[in-house]
């Protein structure tokens, strides 16, 4: 088993380090990459400083508050991008022309080789970026520290990375019967689209059903939520247990849903 | 009786033949694209869990500010405002296209376009409005279902004329939208990546089309600024078009400035086209 971790550690170096030699041979077009995120941050924030010019609070939001859990969302999307969604997005090409077969005879889990095998560096400053945005707005909040908050947003930070990536895993999946024409980059654009918001803004008849919904029964809300919900505003430990329970739970059923679908991949036009 | 050798030679093309050409384009190009059903379907369910979210999104906003109204518009006229915007995209956006272009350059397969009497711009128009026909035909009812639902948002149909009026300012879209990314698809004959470059201008486009937000609501000198632009024409004026807030000469006005932007990225594409041509190599292929 650590045998195993060690292994999968090491081959995660070495493929980290052959992915930054590849970017670093076009460095223009990483910088330019890395611009288009900061581009991207640029027009969030110009988006939320104009609607905070009109308004103190989104859905019980303070302007910091809000500012944070943009932050955390930055960060949380900028780690699946840097680390899944490239190689993600390949699966679908890897499945219409048969190449999967080549991936599936290499003697590694096919779910790392598949989900893991390129680091996309060019989204990489997205953590940081994320990270200055949560620091600027945890300054202006006049946050204190707190052990303990900090503690539960890393634990809840890592279990949203870990849902959202088996979010992703099983939306990659789903093109083994599909055979995708369409780009899973948009489609995951899409359905994070619910990751992007505070969970509070699902008010009201309907919504309120909604928000349920995606909380308990397709739980991609908690992604962001939770984190910046337990470090700007109230530490809910029912919570926290729950966010822990649905990163084991939703690994472990898109690892199986990952192995359906890969049984009934025909390896047509190998 | 014509002389033989004048009944050998091929016959030239006419207008008609010509137009069975593209119209036999749009037709393999529609099949293609109902080739895929069951993923398109999906992504055109995923498709509304933004439009929902910002519904949402823009309620509490509006709870949140205490105020009937922001930057000229109240809450219903916005949630119009962004659900109309979507109509805008449905003709502006032009995923793939620049990128398209950009990668014939590149690998040298835009050579096909020059040995055969096929030109590129007319080849990628054509199979634009039949993807563009697939795509409106497909969501029109889930569309439909959506405006239904949100009905509320409404002051019901315009008159006839505003109408009219929309409509050509959604044609008009479509036509500044082709352009625009064929010209951006252009920059390839000089750049050889250009998707890092397309991003970018994407992104920014988003953003000062007025597809997140009106226009109205960003303050002084960007509002003004970013109206004299064309971007405004492929999110923000259509939508403003249908809910009655540009009428008289201004919208003729408009109207004629959507035109100009039209006739004028066409103009730049092509040109940018003719010189690229000058420059190409026909790398690969």
């Amino acid at each position: 088993m650590v045998a195993g971790v060690a292994r999968y550690a090491r081959m995660m170096g070495g493929l980290a380090r052959y992915t930054l030699a590849r970017e670093m041979a076009f460095r223009g077009n990483f910088l330019v990459k890395v611009s288009v995120e900061l581009l991207w941050m640029g027009i969030l924030v110009a988006f939320y400083r104009v609607v905070f010019a009109k308004t103190s609070t989104i859905a019980g939001w303070s302007e910091p508050d809000y500012f944070f859990f943009v932050g955390c969302f930055f960060a949380i999307n900028g780690l699946i991008e840097t680390l899944f969604l490239e190689n993600c997005n390949e699966f679908a090409e890897l499945v219409r022309t048969g190449d999967l077969d080549f991936l599936l005879l290499k003697p590694i889990d096919e779910q790392f080789l598949i989900s893991c095998r390129k680091i996309d560096w060019g989204t990489a400053p997205n953590l940081l970026m994320g990270a200055i945005l949560m620091a600027v707005a945890l300054v202006q909040k006049g946050w204190t520290f707190d052990p303990g908050r900090v503690a539960a947003f890393v634990v809840t930070f890592a279990c949203g990375v870990a849902i959202a990536y088996s979010f992703m895993m099983m939306l990659t999946s789903v093109s083994v019967w599909m055979v995708r024409n369409q780009s899973l980059m948009e489609m995951w654009w899409l359905f994070s689209s619910l990751v992007r918001y505070p969970r509070e803004i699902f008010s009201g008849r309907g919504a309120e059903m909604l928000g349920r919904f995606f909380t308990f029964v397709v739980p991609i809300l908690l992604v962001s939520n939770v984190p910046a919900d337990v470090m700007v505003r109230v530490l809910d430990p029912g919570m926290i247990a729950w966010t822990v329970a649905v990163a084991a739970a939703s690994l472990w059923v898109s690892r199986r849903f990952f192995h359906v679908a890969l049984r009934s991949y025909r390896s047509a036009s190998s | 009786m014509t002389p033989p050798d004048v009944a050998l030679a091929p016959p030239r093309p006419g207008p008609l033949p010509s137009l069975v050409k593209y119209a036999r384009i749009f037709r393999v190009a529609l099949i293609e694209r109902m080739t895929y059903r069951s993923d398109f379907l999906l992504g055109t369910i995923l498709r509304f869990l933004p439009i929902v979210t910002t519904v949402l999104l823009w309620r509490a906003i509006y709870e949140g500010s205490g105020q009937a109204e922001l930057g000229g518009f109240n809450y219903r006229e916005m949630i119009a405002y962004l659900l109309l915007t979507n109509i805008s995209r449905m003709f502006s956006s032009m995923p793939g296209l620049a990128g398209g272009i950009a990668r014939e350059v590149r690998e040298g397969t835009l050579k096909r376009y020059l040995i055969q009497p096929l030109d590129l711009l007319g080849y990628l128009l054509s199979s634009r409005v039949a993807h563009k026909v697939a795509y409106i035909t497909m969501s029109f009812l889930p569309y439909a279902g959506l405006f239904y639902l949100c009905r509320g948002y409404f002051d019901g149909f315009p008159d006839p004329l505003q109408m009219l009026a929309f409509v050509v300012s959604l044609v008009l879209a479509f036509v500044v939208g082709f352009y625009f990314e064929a010209s951006v698809g252009m920059v390839g004959f000089w750049f050889l990546e250009v998707t890092s470059v397309l991003y970018i201008v994407m992104t920014l486009n988003f953003f000062i089309s007025g597809h997140m937000l009106p226009l109205d609501l960003l303050p002084q000198p960007w509002s003004g600024l970013l109206k004299v632009l064309p971007f405004q024409y492929m999110a923000y004026f259509p939508a403003v078009v249908f809910q009655g807030k540009v009428r008289g000469t201004e919208l003729l006005l408009h109207l004629a400035l959507e035109l100009f932007w039209a006739v004028a990225f066409a103009v730049l594409a092509r040109t940018l086209y003719r010189a690229g041509l000058k420059r190409y190599s026909a790398f690969g292929g």
